[in-house]
């Protein structure tokens, strides 16, 4: 009973330094994978959530996107792609911050392109620009790379870069969000000839509205 | 110079008797005599007029005719003599001497030094707070003498002071029972006592003390001189917003041209472009907008500090004020006179 006061009576203050949003978003894609012949893009949607408790921020977000082969590709099918990216992030010093999280990226019909899943290791640095405006840059490493086809990667192989932009409206409830993810993997396999190189790469932005609360 | 003396002592006439006027008929006579610088004939009368029934003011002129006659006609030590009583019979006379001969003011001097009395006894009006201020008295002394002075009128007369003392004398009096609390209000008498061996001579000014409440102080919103600072300023408008956006997103660009891989062909900019691109935009809106208020340190602080200070204040004010209503403040105002010394 008295551990009900206390969380009631902390209520207001844990609430105070806590912020979440939800919201959807718009997503466009370049993919590419073995060689330059073949080439995808494509477009599509998805979900976003954040939430930040004092230092500590956690992001989630599902995209589905189409991919179609571009013109002059070798690919002749199109396939889905759906992306989970989780990211924790814990805030140093000044502008940085650390991240780690996983991304999952699951290909319909499966064998068109590799499914990926691999755990992320980064920073991150923010700044506001203005009232209500902030942006990010982030660099990390990919680890402990899967693939539906089989391969490895080295362990610096795997590298991504990302950008970001909020701004807020409505006296800070909404959040016009941006987000660039940009993802090198270089995969290789061995088929019994020696290790043959099949790199995977793929340039993803989103742009969304979040509610904020 | 006999010129000069005579004309000085008929201008001393009217301001001799400006304050009342003389009843005797015979000395009437012997002061229009005089005026007429018949000094025998004034002489006569004015002796004439001694030895009928005089009020004191006509015996105090009598003797003024008599010594300003002596003094006209070279008899100095009997204008001396005349002098004498005429101090005695009114302690507080005085010649003006701008319109006085110096022979009689030499006269009239000479008789101040021969007699004893206490002179021009004052008591300052003035307001206080008890036990924290006093009361001015000052009188003169005319010999040197044994000065006693004493308030008397309350539960027991207090002493002032004991002194040999000669000439101007001032003292001070805090109007404190010798227990410290200040004297009840009410009327009162300064009383000096001047004695040289058999000689003493008395001189008193009453007072009236009445008690009041001591005011108490306001409390302060503001320090005088000093005003409270903005404690958020707006910075300048800066191209920082904009070339911060322009750097992030160039490095993401440069990034992505830099990891892409040799063997996929050219890295595609368009997603990195649309990002960097809306970031441009919001970093060149934000430069183009007012600057948010920022806060002002040094503000902040100096108002801290200015908030302090008046608590402060404000805290000794208030201590300040109940000792204020705990004290009572003094009036001091002196009464007129009934009678002269003696």
């Amino acid at each position: 009973m008295k551990a009900v006061f206390a969380l009631v009576a902390s209520l207001p203050t844990v609430l105070s330094a806590q912020h979440g949003t939800v919201g959807a978003h718009v997503a466009f894609g370049d993919y590419r994978e073995v060689s330059s012949d073949l080439r995808y893009r494509g477009t599509g949607g998805g979900l976003a959530a954040s939430f930040t408790f004092k230092k500590l921020g956690i992001e989630g977000s599902v995209t589905g996107l189409t991919y179609d082969p571009i013109a002059g590709s070798s690919g002749t099918a199109s396939f889905k792609a759906t992306q989970l990216d989780v990211r924790v992030r814990y805030y140093i010093a000044g502008p940085v911050s650390a991240e780690v999280g996983f991304v999952n990226r699951k290909m319909k019909p499966e064998f068109e392109a590799q499914s990926v899943g691999a755990v992320r290791f980064g920073a991150r640095m923010s700044y506001p620009l203005g009232p209500g405006v902030n942006m990010g840059l982030r660099g990390g490493m990919l680890f402990g790379s899967k693939f539906s086809g089989g391969g490895t990667v080295s362990g610096i192989g795997a590298l991504e870069l990302g950008l970001n932009m909020a701004v807020d409206a409505l006296r800070g409830r909404l959040r016009l969000t941006g987000d660039y993810d940009f993802q090198r993997i270089a995969r290789t396999t061995n088929g019994g000839g020696g290790d043959v190189p099949v790199p995977i790469q793929q340039a993803l932005g989103r742009i969304g509205l979040a509610v904020a609360f | 110079m006999r010129y000069s003396l005579l004309l000085g002592s008929l201008l001393l006439v009217p301001a001799a008797l400006g304050a009342q006027a003389i009843q005797n008929p015979t000395l009437r006579r012997a002061q229009a005599a005089y005026d007429n610088l018949d000094y025998r004939q004034a002489l006569s009368l004015a002796q004439a007029a001694q030895r009928e029934r005089l009020n004191g003011f006509d015996r105090a002129r009598a003797y003024e005719v008599l010594a300003l006659t002596y003094s006209a006609m070279d008899s100095i030590l009997k204008a001396v003599s005349a002098f004498k009583e005429v101090i005695l019979l009114e302690p507080e006379r005085d010649l003006d001497p701008n319109r006085t001969s110096p022979k009689v003011l030499s006269a009239f001097s000479v008789a101040l030094t021969q007699v004893l009395v206490v002179r021009q006894l004052r008591v300052d009006s003035t307001d206080f707070v008890g036990g924290q201020g006093e009361v001015a008295i000052r009188y003169t002394v005319t010999q040197p003498a044994r000065v006693v002075t004493r308030v008397t009128g309350g539960p027991a007369p207090i002493k002032l002071d004991s002194a040999a003392a000669n000439g101007q004398v001032n003292l001070r009096w805090p109007a404190r029972l010798p227990s410290g609390d200040p004297v009840p209000a009410g009327n009162y008498t300064v009383v000096v006592e001047a004695t040289v061996g058999q000689n003493n001579f008395s001189a008193s000014q009453p007072i009236r003390v009445t008690h009041g409440a001591v005011d108490t102080l306001p409390h302060l919103v503001s320090l005088p001189g000093y005003d409270y600072l903005p404690e958020s300023e707006i910075p300048p408008k800066s191209w920082k917003p904009m070339g911060l956006a322009l750097v992030y997103s160039g490095i993401a660009i440069a990034g992505t041209s830099a990891l892409s891989q040799g063997d996929l062909g050219s890295a595609s900019f368009r997603e990195a472009g649309v990002i960097g691109g809306g970031l441009m935009v919001a970093g060149f809106v934000v430069m183009l907008r007012k600057p948010a208020p920022q806060p002002a340190r040094g503000n902040i602080l100096y108002n801290r500090l200015l908030r302090e200070q008046l608590t402060r204040r404000n805290a000794e004010i208030a201590q300040d004020n109940i000792r204020r209503r705990q004290q009572v403040a003094l009036r001091v105002v002196p009464l007129p006179r009934t009678g002269g010394g003696r």
